[in-house]
């Protein structure tokens, strides 16, 4: 049985520096995962200050309406036919480098999920918050920026978290465009060697390690919040 | 008929007593809510250093009209006049007017993601330019005189409601404002607390700040302001000194009001 285990080890890992497929795959996600989360804060953000710019003064009408479309179309599709229609249509005429390809389709997929989770966020604030910041004579961008946002971000780090380890996972399908993450990268060493456990175990374990110390870090960062008042 | 008869004798009397500078001169409000009238035209001055309280049932428009007098609840039609502008109009920058107006709520909404030196300093600092020391001197000195100096660094979860009210009025007297506005400050209050801040807001009173005070406490009414108005379905009824007005109501609908609340 262990000497099973550990032929199947070599052969699926040392063998031809095999190894070398997870490395890179690893690197690929979590490349994709980290600017697909920046982009998506950015959008996601951005877009929930409009929405809510709209809901209290009625202005940024035109903007609001597209961000609704965003939001609407986005969250209406699933994220692998967008992925594809982002290489093969938007970028199709063009010589793009896959990866970033990969980011802009899951920063642009996670925005229209975190817009929502901020848009909740400002709204969980009271209304007496917003009052009270405006009879001061704050402004209503002032009164977002010194009292509104402060607390709705971070009331929303749990929520915002759980989003970043959803895409972290569903980067996992970045493989329809020959991208070779970490999913892809077990299943060309399962190819090869005709064995799919080790593989796909590693690499299952590897999401699961990535998940854990994503959540450790969060933990950290709500217990460090939760300190500075409230 | 002939109540508003009455009304209007009560208020000439009322007008010819107080021969000074008008602060807020609030002409014809209205306010609807969908197809509620809440407010029905009223017309209110306000004099430099009165402290006027504004009574009335439930649901009689007192806290609107109060809510609208910086439009923090947009007013419907009307005209309210501060400092010689009238605010209501739309192109007016009403922000600046509000730096000058401060105001106290029925839920304190003290900022709780600040501590309390934070909170009085912000707007001071944002909006008028002071430095942090000049800011942070003038809030200790207000804070020593509402007897919490030794609350600067505690979070507003941390302080008992009475506490965080008298926060709250310091917080507006930061931007040493023109007028104070008080939107039934202790209505949200435990019992025991009621006094402390009721205290802070006369000690204010005899500072000559000029104050609006919504407020169910006819005790207050009664011993602090220079006069009392009478509120019911959005409209005015009656106003009067104190003394007048609590022993001598004209209207019928005051005086069925003060019978019920003054057991």
């Amino acid at each position: 049985m262990w000497e099973d285990l550990k032929k199947q080890f070599i052969l699926n890992f040392i063998k031809d520096g095999r190894w070398h497929y997870l490395t890179g795959g690893l690197k690929v996600t979590l490349i994709i995962t980290f600017f697909a989360v920046i982009i998506g804060l950015l959008l996601g953000a951005s877009s929930a200050m409009i929405r809510s710019k709209y809901e209290h003064t009625k202005k940024l009408r035109l903007l609001n309406a597209i961000c609704n479309i965003y939001i609407a179309v986005i969250r209406g599709t699933p994220v692998t036919i967008q992925l594809l229609i982002i290489y093969f249509i938007v970028f199709g005429s063009m010589k793009v480098d896959k990866t970033l390809v990969a980011v802009i389709a899951f920063g642009i997929n996670s925005g229209a999920y975190q817009s929502e989770i901020f848009r909740a966020g400002i709204q969980s604030i009271s209304k007496g918050q917003f009052e009270a910041g405006r009879s001061l004579g704050f402004n209503y961008n002032q009164t977002m920026r010194y009292i509104i946002m402060p607390q709705a971000i971070k009331n929303i780090i749990p929520t915002l978290a759980n989003e970043f380890i959803v895409l972290l996972k569903e980067t996992s399908v970045a493989g329809y465009i020959a991208l070779i993450d970490l999913t892809k990268a077990a299943d060309i060493i399962r190819s090869k060697t005709y064995s799919a456990f080790m593989p796909l175990i590693a690499v299952a374990l590897i999401y699961l390690i990535l998940v854990l110390g994503l959540s450790y870090v969060v933990n950290i960062i709500e217990r460090g919040l939760s300190h500075a008042g409230r | 008929m002939q109540e508003d008869k009455i009304n209007t004798d009560i208020k000439t009397k009322a007008f010819a007593e107080n021969d000074r500078n008008v602060l807020l001169h609030v002409e014809k409000l209205t306010k609807q809510f969908g197809r509620t009238e809440v407010l029905k035209g009223i017309t209110l001055d306000i004099y430099k250093g009165d402290v006027v309280c504004i009574i009335g049932p439930s649901g009689s428009g007192k806290s609107t009209f109060l809510r609208c007098l910086n439009r923090i609840e947009e007013p419907s039609s009307g005209s309210i006049i501060f400092d010689g502008e009238d605010i209501c109009q739309k192109n007016v920058d009403i922000d600046k007017h509000r730096q000058r107006m401060g105001m106290v709520f029925q839920q304190f909404n003290l900022f709780p993601h600040m501590n309390v030196i934070k909170n009085l300093t912000l707007a001071p600092v944002k909006l008028q330019g002071k430095s942090e020391e000049e800011a942070h001197e003038y809030a200790e000195q207000l804070l020593k005189r509402v007897g919490l100096a030794d609350r600067a660094e505690f979070y507003p979860s941390q302080l008992s409601g009475g506490q965080q009210q008298r926060i709250a009025i310091v917080r507006a007297l930061c931007m040493k404002p023109d007028v104070m506005l008080f939107d039934e400050p202790t209505s949200a209050l435990d019992p025991e607390m009621v006094g402390e801040v009721l205290s802070v807001m006369s000690d204010l009173a005899k500072t000559d700040m000029s104050m609006v005070v919504v407020t169910h406490e006819m005790g207050f009414a009664k011993e602090v302001a220079n006069r009392v108005v009478f509120l019911d379905r959005g409209e005015f009824i009656e106003e009067n000194r104190p003394d007048e007005f609590f022993s001598n109501p004209v209207s019928p609908r005051l005086k069925s009001f003060l019978g019920k609340v003054l057991k």
